[in-house]
């Protein structure tokens, strides 16, 4: 299989099996399209030589023979359930100081009432954890919520009791830890520079748009101490990881400008995702806008060019693809590995496929303080792997984004095999804006 | 080439020993509502994993 497209003025090919990425020139791309089992036009060719035509078809044999274009789909390995744990998203607060218009956490309460993880139960996750563990050797623990900062406590307990027992268990944690960064003081920021191998900080980019969803409990915004608070930690943070993610919605479809906005900010990296919201929900994106969200990719992919031309540090996170060093095609069919390498734990100790599915009972797989843990959910989520969705198997971007998020598939179309239109829309988008940055960028780099 | 300008060849490993598990889960980085596995990086990348890339 092979996906031929056009990208700012551009034209690229991409053979999906191989991952190999060519950019090409028109005549390729219509020798390219006319040859795909699903063409129904010929082809305009009149304004070609024959020896130009010859010329072109004769390059695409010859990448052809070498197994770089058309490259046939391997036999891929049956999925199968190792019963192997090596990420835990701890819920570690089901509370939060704002109160997000479009959280799917329930303004962070999860559906039930506002609930902190307590010391005990935290220690219990990272001994589940590493009992989980295998023969894997990083263990990835996300300090998540609701607003982690509200239960600080129970965090620096974890990580205390985390790298207590890392070395004799042979393992090294690496910790994460999402925060709307209202609540950072001087001693959390460098606490957090110290022991989180990643930060994520969230802010939405223009003050107005971040003001009009991110409130507090009493409807005031909250952009400008979290932007005080993040500019701050992460000019201190170093080299160390960091993202400062927001979410866009129907409110803001012109979101290339907040991105640049982030970035004008101070921020080198930064996500903006859009937001998952049932139908109906007047911040909820409308298959109706997709065409325009597209577009507002590709402004950004050509701003995002031109600024890191000039030497501006500026990383999109779906921009990021690394077509030289990236995951190898096992960890591509199985994606984000929700509901099997990758759990959640809720405060009183529930354990869920992902953060979620965090409060929703029929997701329930075992609890880390009274030791139970059930094999169906996790079988169900490690055998169903990009091979076994909907049209994913033809899909060109199957090995980017592995058959999307497994939530969105059952709390949007209610069903896991069912991709999430919207969401594999945009990450085509985002896939093509990607590959044909890195194409440019070597170009640029020869 | 004239006509195609190679950019990176066989960027998707298939070569033994991958599927080590060592990577990063792609939710802990900063998606959380989406599912992005394609710009994660591979921790054997610099150890004993060679990608063929940016022939001709």
């Amino acid at each position: 299989m092979v996906h031929v497209y056009e990208c700012m003025g551009r034209r690229f090919l991409l053979d999906v099996e191989s991952g190999s990425v060519f950019a090409v020139d028109e005549l390729t791309a219509k020798l390219i399209e006319k040859s795909s089992p699903s063409a129904e036009a010929q082809g305009d060719f009149s304004r070609y030589t024959t020896d130009e035509i010859k010329e072109a078809e004769a390059e695409i044999e010859s990448l052809r023979k070498r197994g770089v274009l058309f490259s046939p789909e391997p036999d891929h390995p049956k999925p199968t359930y190792k019963g192997v744990v090596k990420a835990l998203c701890l819920n570690i607060a089901h509370g939060c100081n704002l109160r997000c218009r479009y959280c799917f956490a329930d303004d962070g309460q999860y559906h039930g009432k506002t609930d902190y993880m307590s010391e005990s139960t935290a220690k219990n996750a990272i001994d589940f954890l590493i009992s989980k563990s295998g023969n894997r050797k990083r263990l990835e623990v996300d300090f998540f919520g609701g607003e982690p900062l509200l239960n600080m406590d129970a965090v620096r307990a974890t990580i205390d009791y985390a790298r207590s027992v890392e070395k004799a268990a042979g393992k090294e944690f690496r910790f994460t830890i999402t925060t709307n960064a209202v609540l950072l003081t001087d001693e959390l920021i460098d606490y957090f520079n110290r022991e989180m191998y990643n930060v994520v900080l969230s802010i939405d980019g223009r003050k107005e748009v971040h003001d009009s969803v991110r409130i507090d409990a009493a409807g005031k915004g909250s952009f400008d101490k979290a932007l005080e608070n993040a500019l701050k930690l992460v000019r201190l943070r170093g080299n160390k990881s960091y993202y400062v993610r927001g979410t866009f919605t129907a409110r803001n479809l012109d979101f290339a400008k907040d991105v640049l906005a982030l970035n004008d900010y101070g921020f080198g990296q930064v996500s903006l995702e859009p937001v998952v919201l049932p139908d109906g929900d007047p911040l909820a994106l409308k298959e109706s806008d997709i065409e325009e969200m597209k577009a507002q990719y590709e402004i950004l992919a050509e701003e995002y060019i031109r600024r890191r031309a000039s030497g501006k540090e500026f990383g999109f996170f779906h921009f990021n693809i690394d077509i030289y060093n990236g995951p190898c095609a096992a960890k591509r069919l199985v994606g984000c590995n929700a509901g099997d390498e990758y759990l959640a734990v809720a405060p009183n100790g529930n354990i869920y496929p992902c953060h979620r599915f965090d409060g929703i009972d029929d997701y329930i797989i075992g609890n880390v303080n009274d030791g139970t843990f059930s094999d169906k959910l996790p079988q169900m989520f490690a055998t169903t792997n990009l091979t076994k969705k909907e049209e994913c198997p033809t899909c060109w971007a199957k090995y980017y984004c592995s058959g999307g998020c497994a939530a969105n598939s059952i709390q949007i179309c209610g069903n896991i095999v069912k991709p999430y239109k919207i969401g594999c829309e945009l990450m085509k988008k985002r896939v093509e804006c990607a590959l044909a940055i890195a194409a440019i960028e070597s170009e640029n780099n020869d | 080439m004239k006509h195609i300008k190679i950019i990176a060849t066989n960027t998707i490993c298939k070569e033994k020993g991958t599927g080590c598990g060592e990577c990063q889960t792609g939710c802990q980085s900063a998606c959380k509502t989406s599912c992005t596995v394609g710009n994660q990086s591979c921790e054997q990348k610099k150890t004993n994993r060679s990608v063929k890339v940016r022939q001709d």
